[in-house]
């Protein structure tokens, strides 16, 4: 059997939904970053499919693939830290109860 | 002749000189006043000899001022001279002269006296410009200015409760009387079309009976009120609280006989109504005998003269009732001579006894011979004894009667003259002989003798010139008839011997308290003055007091209280249609901001600060948009 | 030529306006600005009534066109009816402003509201245009409210409102009498003079008399519109008293006089018996409630409504000597009415209470002053010789020759009796007797207050003499009139 692109997007529509289902309802911060990476994947998986399948001659997609791959790292970092000094701080890093921007 | 206007002028000069100054340059300049009197009366007496000899009625000089126009015709104030104001004016004069001069000794002490003496100027000026008037618009100005200056000398000294009362009593009543002198006035000039003397009696015959009536009636009951005759007579009692020379001059000589004066003049007029003709007559002779009863039971020698001059005037007002001027007249003059020396020399005994009540008197002759022999020339003429000049001119009011066929008004009048002998009898016996009460009595001041002595020969002398005066101002002169002379001395004599019974002997003080007794109710009712203050208080005065109060409490109350309720009930109009404002319509305007503020309170509980919350809101959004965009745009 | 009239009328406005601008720390300045422009109007006024010709009809006039859209003209005039009421009017504002020369309370609002007040009087009595006139009098309303509710007594507010509703309500239906006529086929102008004797329907007549009735019935007063003058008297200032009484009660006789009677007088014949039996009752009753007052300053205000009544007679007799009583009424109250309320003051400052209980024996302690008061007091009650006089004698002379019935005349000659009651009750206890505590070391009359008395007691001893001095202006009006309601 021939994997094509619609695996490869169904694929990425599962992983895009199921992150945002997590960062949607995920109580925990750090699970809501998991979340936000798992949709970052998502649409890198997205990207390297239609690459390959779409335009394989042009190196467009692979590039900002590697883009993302980097920012999602970076982003990771600086989230976690954030987490962490909230921790520090509230000694909570459940997001219902960061709630002191409240109208 | 226009210089006979000096004689009124002078003494209105002297007052309004003396008007400007300050009390203590009056003090000083009293000689201005009796000056000016003494001017008035040397003119007096040389117009007196331009009408001189008289024998009719016409003037000799007029002179006019046209002080205004109404409806288009001329209103003149004139003055003539004919023969009646050339005796008015000698009397006025010489009575006048006299008190002027007895009022620098009797009011020496005074400290207002500047202000008495401008006073009795302007009285003088307006009794003297009175006499001369030949407009009834004049005479009643005058007339007026006269009660006026009789309000100030009766109120003269003000501090006290008494003459205040009594110079607004005075005022008003005689103002009651002045009523019927305005409407006298205002009837005459209806269909007259003018104010002058002349005219009014030239046209007289030609009236409607009604209008001759109310001005006839008018300018009677306008003389009774300033003549003291019942009902108006009230005030004149209460009037001796004045200063007594001021009464000599004013209430017995002068303003009072002015009345009679007016309708001495008026009297064509009066005689076109018979029965005001018969009014006037009964008036006469009611006030005739009440005020000689009163006068026999009053205890204050001025009061006694007082109520004589009542009963005098009366006397007059029955020869006017009977149509005989000039009968009047004689007696107005003849009266206003010994009546002046009567009080003059009651202010001297009063000094001297300082007491008026007679009954704390006695024995004056023994040590005031001038004052004694004055005073009984005076009261001898007021009893209308031979000689005397009362004597001729009462015995000519009798005759008039008589000769009218008046005989009960004859008897009335003899009979007053039998009250007033015996009122004179009792006064002279009371003050002058008896035991003395008094300690240190001596004779008045020159200053006030003098007068009084030219005044007693006057009263001597006048008599005989009766029927000279009676040709003088055009009438018939006679000599007294002996019967009817005779009749008077009788009933003068009786009077006199009646108070030499109860005063003469020695016995008399007993006498007198067991005749009160008997006369029981009469004495009383004569003590009370016949109850006609009583009267009037009751029936005139405190129901007005009351109106006014209830009047003035209405207009407070009910009147304006209607106006406050008015306004009450507007404000409480207004008030409501605030309140509806205030809810209905401001409740909407606020209604809205509620709305706007709930709208906004449940937009801020969106932001509860969790980001999912956000994110969530977010999420739909997106969805939602993309479904439209979808939906606007095909797939 | 100078226009006499608007200067007259004028100057007291542009007077105020300097006294407004004048700086606040300066408060003796507003006086004298005052004095000083009263005293060029009375010059003025004077110079007018000396130059007017009584035989000449009109004079002064001064007409053009203001409104055009709206056919309303600037007309100024004077005759005989109006001219001495001018002048009056500019002596009482002179007298008001030397009478109030101590005041100290806000002196440039008093002064400027004076000023205000005498070119609202003068223009009432110089307007000729029915809407001139009609500004004129409404703007006499302000200041008066003015001088009672800033300077006036304990009751300030509710005499100053009182007074200008009243007042206000009344003229009102002035306004409609006067657009009535000018929207009337036959009227169409708002000419004063033109609309004389028009000959309007009766029927039309009646309630547009009735209209003005109201207006000008309450500024005389009449009764029983009379009750918001005791207590706006009470409560008034004395300048505003003198100026009150002295001339804005004027202002209502001389509305039926200029108004009512020429151009409505068909309805004067149906209404006439009515207002002489509202006159007899103000004459009576204002004396009787007069004799029941505890306040002087009241006792004189009754004495106002029952002198007016007088006027109010002549007015309803009709004929030339009765209009003759009511004019001089109007000249001789102005200044009797004046010297009263004057004298009231001056003894007001002295013992601080009004009440007549409280104040006796005058006499005795300040002669000057209560020779004035007593001269002011018998002038009042009518003796011949005053002014006083002169104004009743006439108008009951003429009120016994017109058609109205005798006993009218016979009922007000009682209310001169009544008259002398009060006047004499008053002089009993206030000037005679023995002096009261309240004036004890009271110092007699200054010279000052002296000059507002002594140029009033002059002038009512000049009318009541020589009568001619103020009936030779009055008689040609009276005598016209007289034709108009007769015919």
């Amino acid at each position: 059997m021939r994997v094509g692109l619609e695996a490869f997007l169904l694929l990425s529509a599962v992983l895009f939904s199921i992150g945002v289902y997590g960062a949607v309802s995920k109580r925990s911060a750090v699970q809501v970053i998991m979340s936000l990476e798992l949709i970052s994947i998502a649409v890198m998986v997205n990207m390297v499919a239609f690459a390959r399948f779409v335009t394989p001659d042009r190196g467009t997609g692979w590039a900002f693939t590697l883009f993302a791959m980097v920012v999602s790292a970076a982003e990771v970092g600086v989230g976690l830290a954030l987490v962490l000094a909230i921790y520090r701080r509230r000694h909570t890093a459940e997001l219902p109860e960061l709630d002191e921007l409240k109208g | 002749m226009d210089w006979i206007l000096a004689i009124p002028a002078l003494p209105t000069l002297s007052f309004a000189l003396l008007l400007v100054m300050s009390r203590q340059v009056r003090m000083r300049m009293l000689w201005l006043p009796v000056a000016s009197i003494f001017g008035s009366l040397i003119l007096s007496i040389v117009a007196f000899a331009q009408v001189w000899p008289g024998g009719s009625e016409e003037a000799i000089w007029h002179a006019g001022w046209e002080f205004a126009e109404l409806a288009g015709k001329p209103v003149d104030l004139s003055v003539a001279l004919d023969p009646v104001a050339a005796v008015m004016l000698l009397v006025v004069t010489i009575v006048g002269a006299a008190v002027q001069v007895y009022s620098l000794g009797y009011m020496h002490r005074e400290e207002r006296e500047g202000w008495y003496f401008a006073v009795l100027s302007l009285f003088t000026a307006a009794m003297l410009m009175l006499v001369l008037s030949d407009s009834l618009l004049l005479t009643f100005m005058m007339w007026e200015m006269m009660g006026l200056c009789s309000y100030l000398l009766i109120g003269f000294w003000f501090e006290n409760e008494g003459p205040r009362k009594a110079s607004q009593k005075a005022f008003l009543t005689t103002r009651v009387g002045d009523l019927g002198f305005l409407i006298a006035l205002f009837a005459i000039w209806g269909v007259v079309g003018s104010f002058s003397y002349e005219e009014v009696l030239h046209t007289v015959g030609d009236w409607p009976a009604a209008v001759a009536a109310v001005a006839g009636f008018g300018l009677l009951w306008a003389a009774m009120g300033k003549s003291a005759q019942v009902p108006l007579q009230v005030w004149l009692p209460d009037a001796m609280a004045g200063p007594t020379p001021a009464s000599a001059l004013i209430h017995a000589a002068t303003m009072v006989a002015a009345g009679v004066y007016v309708v001495a003049r008026m009297l064509p007029v009066l005689m076109v109504t018979p029965w005001i003709m018969q009014t006037t007559l009964v008036v006469g002779l009611t006030t005739a005998l009440l005020g000689g009863l009163l006068a026999a039971v009053q205890h204050d020698v001025k009061k006694v003269l007082a109520y004589s001059t009542i009963s005098q005037l009366g006397l007059m007002f029955v020869a006017l009732g009977a149509a005989n001027a000039e009968v009047a007249l004689f007696h107005l003059t003849t009266h206003a001579f010994f009546k002046s020396l009567l009080f003059l020399g009651a202010g001297v005994i009063i000094h001297a006894a300082h007491t008026q009540d007679m009954r704390f008197m006695g024995g004056l002759r023994r040590h005031m011979p001038i004052t004694t022999v004055t005073f009984t020339i005076g009261s001898l003429a007021l009893a209308a004894v031979f000689p005397l000049s009362g004597f001729f001119s009462k015995d000519e009011i009798v005759a008039t009667l008589l000769h009218e066929h008046h005989y009960v008004s004859a008897g009335v009048v003899l009979l007053a003259s039998l009250v007033t002998a015996f009122y004179v009898a009792r006064m002279l016996f009371r003050v002058f002989t008896g035991p003395e009460q008094t300690k240190h009595l001596s004779e008045g001041h020159m200053s006030m003798l003098a007068p009084m002595s030219v005044l007693a020969f006057i009263t001597l002398v006048l008599g005989f010139a009766s029927p000279t005066f009676a040709n003088f101002l055009g009438g018939h002169g006679v000599w007294p008839d002996p019967f009817v002379a005779a009749i008077s001395m009788t009933s003068a004599g009786a009077g006199l011997a009646l108070g030499w019974w109860f005063y003469g002997r020695r016995s008399a003080v007993v006498n007198t308290a067991i005749w009160k007794r008997r006369l029981g109710y009469a004495y009383d009712a004569l003590a009370q003055k016949l109850y006609f203050d009583a009267v009037y208080d009751h029936v005139f005065i405190r129901p007005f007091m009351l109106g006014a109060t209830l009047l003035a409490v209405f207009d407070m109350r009910r009147l304006d209280g209607f106006v406050n309720l008015v306004a009450a009930t507007w404000v409480r109009i207004c008030t409501i249609s605030w309140r509806v404002d205030v809810t209905a319509i401001d409740g909407v305007v606020n209604g809205v901001a509620s709305a706007a503020k709930g709208t906004g309170s449940w937009m801020r509980g969106l932001q509860n600060g969790v980001i999912q919350r956000y994110q969530r809101l977010v999420l739909g959004a997106v969805i939602v948009l993309v479904l439209v965009v979808f939906m606007v745009k095909g797939v | 030529m100078l226009p006499i009239l608007s200067l007259i009328v004028l100057l007291p406005l542009a007077g105020a306006i300097a006294i407004a601008l004048l700086p606040n720390d300066r408060t003796t300045w507003p006086r004298w600005v005052a004095a000083a422009v009263s005293a060029s109007v009375l010059a003025l006024a004077t110079y007018a009534m000396v130059t007017f010709r009584p035989a000449g009809g009109l004079q002064f006039v001064e007409k053009f066109d203001w409104v055009p859209a709206a056919n309303i003209q600037y007309y100024m005039g004077l005759d005989g009816l109006s001219v001495l009421l001018v002048a009056l009017s500019a002596l009482l504002s002179l007298l008001a402003v030397i009478a109030s020369w101590k005041m100290d309370k806000r002196p440039k609002f008093y002064f400027a509201m004076l000023l205000v007040l005498a070119t609202g009087t003068n223009g009432v009595f110089s307007a000729l245009d029915f809407i001139l006139f009609y500004v004129f009098w409404e703007l006499v309303l302000v200041p008066m409210y003015f001088l009672i509710a800033v300077w006036g007594g304990p009751r300030r507010e509710y005499a100053a409102i009182k007074f200008f509703l009243y007042t206000l309500l009344g003229s009102v239906f002035m306004l409609v009498g006067i657009l009535a006529i000018y929207l009337h086929p036959q009227g169409g102008t708002f000419d004063m003079i033109a609309l004389v004797d028009r000959g309007f329907p009766a029927n039309f007549q009646w309630w547009v008399f009735a209209a003005f009735f109201l207006g000008f019935a309450v500024k005389v007063p009449v009764w029983p519109l009379h009750t918001w003058l005791p207590d706006a008297h009470v409560e008034a200032p004395t300048a505003a008293s003198v100026l009150l009484a002295g001339i804005l009660l004027k202002m209502g006789t001389y509305g039926f006089l200029r108004v009512s009677l020429p151009i409505l007088p068909e309805a004067w014949k149906s209404w006439s018996w009515f207002i002489a039996l509202l006159a007899v009752i103000s004459i009576v009753y204002g004396a009787a409630v007069a004799f029941a007052q505890t306040d002087l300053k009241k006792l004189v205000a009754y004495s106002s409504v029952s002198h007016m009544g007088f006027a109010m007679l002549g007015i309803a007799a009709g004929t030339a000597v009765g209009l003759d009583g009511a004019q001089a009424v109007n000249i001789s109250h102005g200044f009797l009415s004046a010297m009263l309320f004057l004298c009231v003051g001056i003894v007001y400052e002295r013992a601080h209470t009004r009440q007549i209980a409280e104040i006796s024996g005058v006499a005795g302690q300040m002669p000057v002053y209560a020779g004035m008061f007593a001269f002011a007091s018998f002038a009042s009650l009518g003796l011949p010789g005053l002014s006083g006089f002169v104004g009743e004698f006439l108008a009951l002379l003429g009120s016994w020759g017109s058609t109205l019935s005798y006993w009218y005349t016979i009922a007000a000659a009682i209310g001169v009796l009544v008259g002398a009651a009060y006047m004499l009750w008053m002089i009993q206890r206030v000037i005679l007797g023995e002096p009261s505590h309240s004036i004890a070391d009271a110092p007699d009359i200054s010279v000052r207050e002296a000059s507002t008395l002594v140029p009033l007691a002059v002038l009512s001893l000049v009318m009541g003499v020589w009568w001619a001095s103020t009936l030779q202006f009055f008689e040609p009006y009276s005598e016209a009139l007289a034709k108009v309601l007769g015919g």
